[in-house]
């Protein structure tokens, strides 16, 4: 009850100060205190009927964005986007301290066969239909022959994406920890480093096919090389001054890390790095390298990142684009459909495949923590929709809808699976 | 090096990575390196009075200062845009603590608070009336009324700062707590002149003072309602914060004193009934370090040398120094268990909240005299930090 009346009063100061009108560029910490406060009680109920907390902090930001309620107003929730590149970088930093090669090592083998063969037979699978149904999805339609089969292959690529931003967020949120936690978060890594590679092919195919670049042009891949392997090595150099920090000064380390995450994601987005790649080599660094005592920075990152991991959610909430999802909503609802079912099958194949080293249950229970889609699948839509603006625009609409789609059903499997494992709240034990 | 703030009020605790990953200071390990061991031996130097125990500000200011457009440019004019918020969020961390410092009931000393209130308002009295005197005297140029800027240098240099830890009842521990509740009635002030900028009549500048208050107290109840009845210290953190930035955000997107919220705030946590003003207390300690190491590097790197700057500067120092020793003076009459040159030499150091007013104004006055004040504020502490240090009692004293 007395939440509520929090709530209300949270509800009723915010339209009042909004109302009066103010400064917009001062909006951004007014935005993320309401979205704070607000988010985390939405995110509390939802824990109460057993649904992910992520699951709520989404909602709420769906209802109180510029769609539906416009509490959270169009500049504020611009505003609040300025957290997401230290959000990603946070995120994908703690995923980096969350893979630990000693841990992983036991069953890695099995790890990569499984992703190997979940990543062909989902990417094989969703191009066969793309290609099918190519004819009655509005994209192209009347293409036909090799131009074709590249834009499926492209199409399946996007669809096929992981996201590894939910997959920690949702291991943090849950405080999980365990060897199902650390299968599926690396499995959605490497499948988006792969799909990352595949998707600058795809690219660099569809432009030779649509006749944008000559045949022999390289730019992209080029690009390419220089994006993944720079990232990497940009994210390694920075982990290990990091660990270098703390080892040799150890003082001022909150100030130190939020100042390693604005350098990946800015300065790294300057050099045109992808930060999500850099923030996750700058974590894999520290823990594989130089880790410090034990878990204690693992444990105090995340600790300290749970209000950053409300705002950034809520934010994403408040800029879902309800209008994809009513004009393309049947469609979506399809092609995740088909998307889940490529999942399904893909487990059952990469568990058959994986053999001795990995627990049959993790195993089965893998595809679960698949579900979810989010930053990076945005971020290549994102490549589509500027390169080939017409269909590259309605590829788009289709892909936010889908994301809006399972940024909903992929955290509440993800934390069903967890909880059938066992892991929740293992974390810090 | 020991920077000797670790458990200052205004800039809280230790770092709370810091404290997570590795013992406290004075406690070296097998595993420690060859740098810590130097900056050990450091801190065991300053423990003796070997070395200078440093004040947070003339540590983080000199490297904001380094690290700023002027310098490496690594805090570049966006980097610092982006910054903006913070600086409103350690305003309302240092008026919630100043709020949280006025003490519960029992333990509320009128006759201190109006003690203290005298020194700060001398102090405001002196430096500005000089100001106004002076940059008449000189034929200065300037855009914005001189009220407002003599209010804003004379508001940012009555602050003191508060670090003895002495027994309590003792004169010394008088002179701290004074010290502590000076900062009342500047934060009052400085929300008034902040208001008057740009607004004319005393109506338009009320309502905004009225508002703050407002914004301050809601996010104060929402944080009551919440925060002692969270369900795990995870929740707890969130709504601290949240509230936080709601008293900061609030403010700021009205273009108000988040400072003056924070102390509504702060003061409402303390006199309301259960342990809000612990938990606050507490919980805000882990994030106050960081924001406002932040908000120094912050002041640091926004300096900008030039002669308006340097005009106020001189007068900022050595009134507030003749300030200081009147209100000091002042105030010991209404407190007869402290002799003046006692109080007044423990109120000599400024602490951080004159660059809190500085940097608070300077939000809202993007002006040649909003940045040399803000200038003559942040330098004018720093030599005002090295006069307390040559004239405070050391720590054998205290």
């Amino acid at each position: 009850m007395l939440r509520l009346a929090a709530l209300l009063l949270l509800l009723g100061t915010a339209y009042v100060i909004t109302s009066v009108g103010g400064n917009d560029t001062h909006s951004a910490l007014l935005a993320f205190g309401f979205a704070l406060i607000a988010a985390a009680l939405a995110g509390d109920l939802f824990e109460r009927i057993r649904l992910p907390r992520i699951t709520g902090y989404l909602l709420f930001g769906m209802i109180c964005g510029p769609d539906v309620l416009a509490l959270i107003s169009t500049p504020m929730a611009r505003e609040l986007r300025l957290v997401n590149g230290l959000a990603i970088a946070l995120i994908a930093f703690i995923a980096g301290l969350e893979l630990n090669y000693r841990r992983l090592r036991p069953r890695l083998a099995s790890l990569l066969r499984l992703g190997s063969v979940l990543l062909a037979v989902m990417y094989l699978l969703l191009f066969a239909a793309a290609w099918a149904a190519w004819p009655w999805l509005p994209f192209l339609p009347d293409v036909d022959g090799l131009t074709r089969v590249v834009l499926a292959a492209l199409l399946a690529t996007l669809v096929v994406s992981f996201s590894p931003t939910v997959t920690i967020a949702v291991i943090a949120d849950v405080r999980a920890r365990g060897p199902y936690s650390e299968t599926v978060l690396a499995l959605v890594v490497l499948a988006d480093l792969a799909l990352i590679v595949m998707f600058t092919l795809s690219m660099q195919f569809v432009r030779w096919a649509l006749g944008e670049v000559p045949a022999g042009d390289v730019s992209l891949l080029v690009r390419l090389s220089w994006e993944i392997a720079g990232s990497l090595a940009f994210g390694a150099v920075l982990g290990a001054l990091f660990a270098f920090y703390l080892q040799h000064v150890g003082r001022e380390v909150t100030l130190a890390l939020l100042a390693l995450c604005v350098v990946l994601s800015e300065v790294g987005r300057v050099l045109h790095f992808e930060p999500l790649l850099a923030a996750l080599a700058a974590g894999l660094v520290v823990e594989n390298i130089a880790p410090p005592r034990g878990d204690a920075l693992k444990d105090a990152v995340e600790r300290g990142a749970l209000p950053v991991l409300v705002v950034f959610f809520a934010a994403a909430g408040a800029s879902l684009h309800l209008e994809a999802l009513r004009t393309i909503g049947l469609l979506a609802l399809a092609v995740a459909a088909v998307r889940l079912v490529t999942i399904r099958i893909g487990n059952l194949a990469g568990t058959r495949l994986a053999g001795i080293g990995m627990d049959p249950q993790i195993a089965s229970l893998a595809w679960m923590g698949l579900v979810s889609q989010a930053g990076v699948t945005l971020g290549l839509t994102i490549i589509v929709r500027s390169e080939f603006p017409g269909w590259g625009e309605r590829v788009g609409t289709l892909m936010v809808a889908l994301i809006a789609l399972h940024e909903f059903i992929g955290p509440i499997l993800f934390k069903n699976a967890l909880a059938r494992t066992g892991e929740i709240g293992k974390m810090g034990e | 090096m020991n920077t000797g703030f670790d458990d200052s009020r205004e800039i809280g605790g230790r770092d709370p990575l810091d404290a997570r990953l590795t013992p406290p200071p004075s406690e070296p390990t097998p595993s420690d390196t060859w740098l810590r061991r130097v900056l050990r031996r450091l801190r065991m130097s300053a423990a003796f009075g070997l070395a200078p125990v440093l004040a947070p500000a003339l540590v983080f200011v000199p490297l904001g200062a380094l690290f700023g457009p002027q310098g490496l440019n690594l805090l570049s004019t966006r980097v610092l845009q982006h910054l903006d918020p913070v600086i409103s969020l350690s305003l309302a961390t240092l008026g919630v603590f100043v709020g949280l410092a006025l003490g519960r009931r029992p333990s509320w000393n009128p006759r201190l608070f109006v003690a203290a209130s005298i020194e700060s308002g001398v102090t405001i009295l002196v430096v500005s009336s000089a100001l106004v005197f002076l940059v008449r005297a000189w034929d200065m140029p300037l855009a914005m009324p001189l009220a407002a800027l003599a209010l804003i240098l004379g508001v940012s240099a009555s602050a003191s700062s508060a670090t003895h830890d002495a027994t309590p009842g003792s004169p010394d521990a008088l002179a701290a707590r004074i010290a502590d509740l000076d900062d009342v009635l500047p934060i009052v002030v400085g929300a008034l002149a902040i208001a008057a900028v740009g607004r004319p009549g005393l109506t338009s500048i009320l309502w905004p003072a009225i508002a703050t208050l407002g914004v301050g107290l809601a996010a104060g109840v929402i944080g009551w309602l919440l925060i002692e009845r969270a369900h795990s210290d995870a929740e707890r953190g969130i709504f601290v914060v949240g509230a936080l930035a709601l008293v900061a955000g609030g403010s700021a997107y009205l273009s108000l004193s988040p400072l003056l919220a924070g102390l509504a705030a702060g003061m409402f946590w303390n006199w309301s009934p259960g342990r809000c003003d612990t938990i606050v207390r507490e919980d805000l300690g882990k994030f106050q370090h960081p924001v406002v190491v932040l908000m120094l590097l912050s002041a640091g790197a926004l300096l900008e040398y030039s002669v308006m700057a340097l005009w106020l500067f001189a007068p900022f120092v050595v009134f507030r120094l003749a300030g200081k020793l009147t209100g000091g003076w002042l105030a010991s009459k209404l407190t007869p268990t402290l002799a003046s040159a006692d109080l007044s030499s423990h109120l000599l150091a400024p602490g951080l909240l004159g660059i809190a007013f500085a940097l608070n104004a300077y939000q809202y006055l993007h002006s040649a005299e909003g940045i040399a004040a803000l200038t003559a504020v942040v330098v004018g502490t720093l030599a005002s930090e090295g006069v307390a240090f040559a004239v405070a009692p050391g720590e054998a004293d205290a």
